[in-house]
């Protein structure tokens, strides 16, 4: 498809078909073209049984309007050499299309096809027929008003039924609509309630690692902050609701920083929320979660599995995995003594320990 | 120049028989022909290209009657003068 074939090309297959040598085929076609062309000049008309008649056009001196500037000019005549191609083959050609045939277009038709030049814009040949196709139509619309009032009555009555009806539907199926919701709202809204209300935890967790970070360190930030902090966890658990494991909030740290700042050494804080640089952003936020001194609610008896490391796995995915939560990565990581779990390799074979509460 | 003149000038040009020079038009023709219907234009530098343009459906209407007309889309065989031929007119 669309490729140009040269006249070497052409020779080439000319060869193939004809028994012709490739050099005889070759000067036989550009002789084929150079009489046409030449003849054409000279004699003004070439006519090739097959192919089709080339002509020389005489174009007469024209007028025509720049459209930028809108000044007129005049074409100069000149000629011009003007094609047709032979009956029969323009017909083999136009095989691929031979089943059309120009169709005789009635009045709702034209007012389809008028349509759908709006909408899709034809070629710019098409518009001209297309507007007074529009322009009738419009006529005859008129010509029907004026003919026969009391059908057209009837026609708009039906009209404005159908429409109450398809209105009278919609707001019987929002009503529906409503009704299942609010039935099933406690269902659902409880659902959406604690998956919110999770990540609001999740992320007032961090805050909260934080603040206790804060005000281990020497440097004392303001009160505010500190006052802030407390609040947010009494909150929490009460909101919390009953489906939730009871074991869950023991072992967040969300109350348990709020409590222990004091106990912890000044110089722990860095250990203890990990300054971390990674490659992955997922990796970054999940290790943030939590902190090292999560390790102290279970102890490690055993090993549950071992895991080899895939591409792109984290500690939190493992413990995910194996403990079902992404929160006791630390035990992971302090079981197998890793030094930096925001470095780890595909391939690490990781050992699993079976937690037991304390 | 009818299609006898041009067929005999051919002949002359490539010293060949009328006869064989009438089957090689033929033949060239066919090829032309299968190149057209595959979609590729036949481009030869000097005189131009032959290529088969498709040209969209359209409305026509009969100026005279104010008939409106569907005409199909069509598969037409076009020439365009290379700019050298056309240099030549001048």
């Amino acid at each position: 498809m669309d490729n140009k074939i040269n006249l070497s090309q052409l020779a080439e297959r000319l060869s193939q078909e004809g028994g012709m040598s490739k050099a005889a085929a070759e000067q036989f076609v550009k002789n084929f073209f150079d009489i046409i062309s030449q003849r054409v000049l000279s004699e003004g008309l070439v006519k090739v049984k097959g192919l089709g008649t080339f002509k020389l056009l005489q174009m007469e001196d024209r007028e025509s309007v720049n459209v930028n500037t809108g000044e007129r000019f005049t074409i100069d005549g000149h000629q011009k050499i003007s094609f047709v191609p032979d009956a029969d083959l323009k017909e083999r050609i136009n095989k691929p299309f031979a089943a059309f045939e120009t169709v005789v277009i009635t009045e709702e038709q034209a007012a389809q096809l008028a349509g759908m030049d709006t909408e899709t814009e034809n070629a710019p040949a098409q518009e001209p027929a297309a507007k007074p196709a529009k322009a009738e139509k419009a006529k005859a619309a008129a010509k029907e008003e004026t003919q026969e009032p009391q059908v057209k009555d009837v026609t708009q009555k039906k009209g404005t039924r159908c429409l109450l009806k398809i209105i009278l539907w919609i707001v019987i199926t929002i009503l529906v609509i409503g009704l299942g919701l609010f039935m099933l709202w406690p269902v659902i809204g409880n659902n959406v309630l604690e998956v919110l209300e999770r990540d609001y935890l999740d992320r007032n967790k961090t805050e909260m690692v934080a603040d206790s970070v804060k005000t281990a360190a020497p440097v004392q930030e303001v009160a505010p902050v500190k006052e802030a902090a407390p609040e947010k966890p009494a909150a929490q658990p009460a909101a919390k609701p009953a489906q939730q494991p009871a074991a869950k909030p023991a072992e967040t740290p969300a109350v348990k920083p709020a409590a222990k700042p004091a106990d912890q050494p000044a110089a722990q804080p860095a250990q203890k929320y990990p300054t971390i640089q990674l490659n992955s952003k997922d990796q970054a936020k999940d290790l943030s979660e939590f902190t090292m001194d999560d390790v102290n609610n279970f102890s490690m008896e055993g090993v549950l599995a071992t895991h080899t490391l895939a591409k792109g796995e984290t500690i939190t995915r493992v413990a995910l995995k194996y403990y079902g939560s992404k929160k006791l990565w630390p035990y992971i990581v302090k079981y197998n003594n890793i030094k930096d779990p925001t470095k780890l390799h595909e391939g690490t074979v990781i050992k699993v320990p079976v937690l037991k509460a304390k | 120049m009818n299609n006898k003149q041009f067929l005999s000038e051919l002949s002359d040009k490539c010293q060949m028989g009328a006869d064989q020079s009438a089957r090689q038009v033929e033949v060239l023709l066919g090829v032309m022909e299968k190149i057209w219907q595959d979609g590729d234009s036949v481009s030869l530098s000097g005189f131009g290209v032959l290529e088969v343009k498709k040209k969209n459906e359209r409305i026509s209407v009969n100026p005279t009657t104010g008939v409106r007309m569907l005409v199909p889309p069509k598969l037409v065989l076009t020439y365009k003068p290379s700019s050298l031929l056309k240099e030549k007119l001048k």
